[in-house]
């Protein structure tokens, strides 16, 4: 009732899954993120481009609870909502994979899969086997060829690990996942299996928010564009109505491609 | 003798040389098979070497039931606090307050069991509650200075290395705002049994007791993981290795009983005891089994517990994710700070359980107890296979490396090497011991 | 985040309060007392070498401002925490102080020279205090401690004159260790490596810091290798008398086998009135600290030390001639244990704690 009364930025589809309100993040007087609107829905992908510094990944740890904001409001189901932790945004179905891929080096796949989610049995004590057998399970869905579920994820190779890190954001259920250049470190064959990935979660009903440096990445997967350009957003763009000049004008700009002067279109040509 | 090695006199060597290395590429692939921890079963070689070295040197005077005994009572107070220490290099942090620590406590709690109980409540020395209530007001000081020092590590900001530094110097400085610093002597008589001796050890029948104990547990152990192995369909240790495995632990703990009670009791006490009983002694006197000391019996039970939290608990499994990546253990959703806050109060319980033994052993708090401590317990961390790189780190593996490190003290005792040259051969043993392992794990990684 | 940050400050000031609490200041303290004669503007410094054990500050400290007070001297002080190189900085410092009398308890017989030497230049005398100080320009004042040695073992060989010997050193850098030793010798105990027909030493080492716990199992491996055959043990203080009982408390050997000691502490003392340690070199810190405190007021009016009163020469194992004030010390056995009550040493309940009424003279 109270949901119906907040205004969204595609009433047509209803109330979003996430909405992010004039959010301000600024680290000693430089603003990295200056009053951000952005919403995703539920089986939607929506793609965040800039340049360094932009301010994408700010953004979304803010989100996922890994950096505080100054000001601004999150809503989910179009309830306001408070996220101070890691903890809070996954509580309320928010998962984030680093682009770093935060995993714990010198553990194993299941105990990174249950990082600070751990399984206990009746008395307290860790339930390894069932994490390992959690983990198998998820894993036969993400990458059917892993098989080092011992071994501490040091070991194992990029592709291993990025789909170590998918799979913890996956198996707890999540309705919005963030990821932040989930294809940066692998190679073709492992790009086009995350790719596979992105979409099958998409058709699941997962909302996605996907921050990617690789445009046709971004092309390819998004449903909806957000251009982010020194800590604001340039604008959000269906991505039918677009041709990837036009974001990349938009990234390189700041500005929407009818805004620009032709002086600096024809620039951008060369 | 050999300036000319033709190859028909070599050959003999090479094929001794092949023959070994086929023997050593199947004991490793034995090993492997059996799933063992290898760095473990490295250590213990290097323990038998030591063992079966000294013993050579020192005309048998090293493997017998007295020195070994000895030798586990000698280990205990370094191994208790050496399984705390592996929790805290683990979280990338270091504790170099532990001997002064440990001596503020010990000294507290002398001052408790002499001053404080009897003098305060009114109620004289030698109660049976003394040594209760004195160990259980060191344990909660212990958790509280400790949990101090690591409130101030981690909501602080400030490098456990600065505040433990700080540790060191304020609480062997607080001891001396007890009665000036004299020596507290002596302690309760129930008390002193924690620091071992005959009379502070549980004798014959309780010491097999344990050790059948530890055997059901041992067995009990192994066939759950493997049943939960089977209901999950992973892979199994082969029905042989788990077998030799039950044997070999089995042996070994029962081997440790038996040794334990080849110790008689010295003849004047075990004289004492038939007079004091009314026994006749037989001729060649009374043969009384000594069986486990108190304070190694706390050893073990900490090392097991310590264990327990270390790998089986989310706690310790936490503290392994805050070494490994601080930065994937927070955005997991672990409250580091927290749990770094509980690792250092858990050092203090430590170091507590261990100055109770110090004080209890030595019948007297004295100044300098604990002096330089912490460099023991941290390299018996440290041998025992700890990286300071963090997150990589065992409890056994720790508890074995203070044994090595109190195998070589009082072996070279035995020897009368004077205490400089002892300090000069386990400093080379300490880097040797981790130069070998770094080497060891960049050739298998 | 604020509020943890500040409680965390809240816990270091807490910290720094408890280590601020009384008792364990020791750095400088003013006297209260009148003035006389040319010492009202004297400042008489003294060099811990650790001054975190038992006796410094419960006995000889107070004694030597007790005897700076009568005259008005000032008193200051520093404790270089068994450091050599903290004790020549110490000294630097208390020189530039304004330091006119030093008095120095050694760390180091040698490497303190040169600070010896440095004072001795800007014309402040030096006192060697309870340790030797290898330099005719200092005042030694010390008891004599090839005395307390040869005290120890006389009081042993008293109750066992034969058989297996072992003998507990103290830090080996420490001179006393050696004098202590050297007594042993003069009372006819064998030296390090030799025997004689009636003693054989079957161990002996030093001990670093002359720290009990590791005293406690020295003996234990030395009873270990001697299967219990020891007759006596020759331990040079009472710390480490007090682990060698230990362990052979733990062999039920306590009482049976003859222990020395040296320092008067209450435990060694007690022990002495059970009967666990034969005997307690008693030198009374008081009556130490009170002699270098009255030299000092000396040494205040006129900095030459040969013109100190109830001087004596002695004879260094270095080979100079040393000017001495050499005090007398006392070996405490349960016969004469009312010394030490009569001098308000002791509290008979300390003294007595454990003790069987009437087992011994002192214990009624």
């Amino acid at each position: 009732m109270v949901a119906e009364q907040i205004p969204s930025t595609e009433p047509s589809r209803g109330v979003p899954l996430a909405a992010m309100d004039n959010i301000r993040v600024s680290f000693g007087g430089v603003h990295a993120v200056d009053g951000v609107h952005i919403d995703v829905h539920e089986g939607e992908i929506v793609g965040l481009v800039g340049g360094n510094g932009a301010g994408k990944s700010t953004l979304m740890k803010v989100l996922a609870g890994a950096q505080p904001a100054d000001s601004g409001e999150i809503r989910i189901d179009g309830r306001p909502v408070t996220i101070n932790s890691p903890r809070d945004a996954k509580a309320y179905g928010i998962e984030c994979i680093y682009q770093t891929l935060a995993l714990a080096d010198n553990l194993d796949a299941p105990a990174n899969v249950f990082l600070g989610r751990e399984l206990v049995n009746g008395v307290g004590t860790l339930d390894d086997a069932a994490m390992e057998s959690a983990t198998r399970k998820v894993m036969q869905r993400l990458n059917p060829r892993f098989k080092n579920f011992k071994a501490a994820v040091m070991s194992l190779s990029g592709g291993q690990r990025q789909s170590v890190a998918i799979g913890r954001a996956v198996h707890f259920n999540a309705r919005l996942l963030i990821m932040d250049e989930p294809t940066a470190a692998l190679g073709p064959a492992e790009t086009a299996q995350v790719r596979e990935l992105i979409k099958q979660l998409k058709d699941d009903g997962l909302g996605i928010f996907l921050i990617s440096h690789d445009i046709h990445d971004v092309f390819d997967l998004s449903d909806r564009i957000g251009v982010m350009y020194h800590g604001k957003i340039v604008d959000i763009v269906e991505k039918d109505k677009v041709t990837p000049d036009d974001v990349l004008a938009m990234i390189i700009l700041g500005k929407k491609p009818e805004e620009a002067s032709s002086e600096e279109l024809a620039e951008l040509q060369i | 003798m050999s300036e000319i090695s033709t190859p028909a006199r070599m050959s003999p060597l090479d094929r001794l040389r092949g023959a070994l290395s086929r023997v050593s590429q199947a004991a490793t692939a034995g090993i492997r098979v059996a799933d063992i921890d290898t760095r473990l079963l490295g250590m213990l070689v290097a323990l038998v070497i030591i063992w079966v070295g000294f013993n050579i040197v020192s005309g048998g005077a090293f493997l017998t039931a007295r020195n070994l005994w000895n030798l586990s009572v000698q280990s205990a107070s370094i191994a208790i606090m050496a399984t705390g220490m592996v929790l805290v290099i683990v979280s990338r942090n270091i504790d170099l307050s532990v001997g002064s620590l440990l001596g503020f406590l010990g000294y507290t709690m002398a001052m408790i069991q002499i001053f404080w109980i009897p003098d305060g409540l009114g109620v004289g020395l030698e109660q049976p509650y003394t040594w209760i209530l004195t160990v259980l007001a060191g344990l909660l000081l212990g958790a509280v200075v400790g949990g101090l020092q690591g409130f101030v590590t981690a909501y602080g900001g400030v490098p456990s290395f600065i505040v433990t530094l700080g540790g060191l110097l304020v609480w062997r400085g607080l001891i001396f705002s007890y009665a000036d610093g004299q020596t507290l002597a002596p302690m309760d008589s129930t008390y002193r049994l924690l620091g071992g001796g005959p009379t502070g050890s549980i004798g014959e029948w309780p010491s097999w007791i344990v050790g059948i104990i530890g055997c059901v547990v041992i067995l009990l152990s192994l066939w759950f993981s493997r049943r939960r192995k089977r209901r999950y369909g992973f892979p199994m240790r082969p029905i042989w290795a788990e077998a030799a495995l039950a044997i070999v632990l089995c042996g070994a703990v029962l081997g440790a009983v038996w040794v334990s009670n080849a110790y008689p009791w010295p003849a004047n006490l075990a004289a004492q005891y038939a007079e004091d009983h009314g026994i006749t002694p037989p001729p060649g006197g009374l043969i009384i089994p000594t069986g486990i000391a108190i304070p190694v019996l706390i050893m073990i039970v900490v090392t097991i517990v310590m264990s327990y939290i270390a790998t089986r608990r989310r706690f310790g499994r936490n503290v392994f994710a805050m070494g490994g990546n601080p930065e994937a253990a927070r955005l997991g959703g672990i409250n580091t700070r927290r749990t770094l806050m509980l690792v250092f109060g858990l050092m203090g319980v430590l170091c507590a359980v261990s100055a109770a033994i110090q004080t209890a052993r030595l019948n007297a708090a004295v100044t300098g107890l604990g002096v330089q401590n912490e460099l023991d317990v941290i390299s018996a961390a440290v041998i025992g296979g700890t990286s300071f790189s963090g997150g990589i780190g065992s409890i056994p593996g720790a508890v074995l490396g203070a044994v090595v490190m109190q195998s070589l003290r009082s072996g070279m005792l035995l020897l009368h090497v004077e205490a400089p040259t002892q300090d000069i051969v386990v400093g080379i043993v300490l880097v040797a011991a981790v130069g070998l392992d770094a080497l060891l794990r960049r050739r298998r990684g | 985040m604020r509020i943890p940050r500040l409680a965390a400050l809240g816990a270091v000031v807490t910290i720094v309060l408890a280590a601020c609490t009384p008792g364990s200041s020791a750095t400088s303290s003013a006297s209260a007392g009148g003035s006389t004669g040319g010492t009202a503007d004297c400042t008489v410094a003294v060099s811990w070498n650790n001054y975190q054990e038992e006796r410094w500050a419960l006995r000889d400290e107070p004694n030597i401002k007790a005897a700076l007070e009568e005259v008005g001297a000032q008193y200051i002080s520093a404790d270089a925490g068994s450091s050599e190189e903290q004790q020549a900085t110490d000294i630097e410092n208390l020189l530039s102080q304004g330091a006119d009398v030093l008095i120095i308890l050694a760390q180091n017989t040698e490497t303190i020279l040169p600070s010896v030497q440095a004072a001795v230049d800007q014309g402040v005398p030096v006192i060697g205090y309870d340790r030797l100080i290898e330099s005719e320009d200092a005042l030694y004042v010390s008891f004599d401690n090839v005395r307390v040695g040869e005290m120890q073992a006389e009081a042993v060989l008293e109750q066992v004159s034969e058989g297996n010997f072992v003998i507990i050193k103290g830090n080996g850098a420490d001179a006393n260790s050696d004098f202590l030793r050297q007594g042993y010798v003069n009372a006819g105990v064998p030296a390090e490596g030799e025997s004689s027909d009636t003693i054989t030493i079957v161990g002996e080492t030093y001990t670093d810091n002359w720290d009990p716990a590791l005293a406690q199992t020295e003996m234990e491996q030395f009873l270990t290798e001697n299967d219990n055959n020891v007759d006596a043990v020759l331990s040079e203080n009472d710390g480490m008398a007090g682990g060698v009982v230990a362990a052979l408390e733990a062999q039920g050997l306590a009482g049976q086998v003859p222990v020395s000691g040296q320092d008067g502490d209450i435990a060694a003392l007690n022990r002495v009135a059970l009967g666990t340690q034969t005997v307690d070199v008693w030198k009374d810190a008081r009556e130490l600290g009170r002699a270098a405190g009255e030299a000092a007021a000396q040494l205040c009016g006129n900095p030459d030390i040969a013109a100190v009163a109830d001087t004596t020469t002695f004879d260094s194992p270095g080979g100079n001639t040393l000017t001495s004030i050499l005090l007398d010390p006392i070996a405490i056995t349960q016969d004469n244990l009312d010394v030490v009550l009569d001098a308000d040493w002791i509290t008979p309940e300390d003294l007595c704690q454990g003790v069987e009424a009437g087992s011994v003279a002192a214990c009624p």
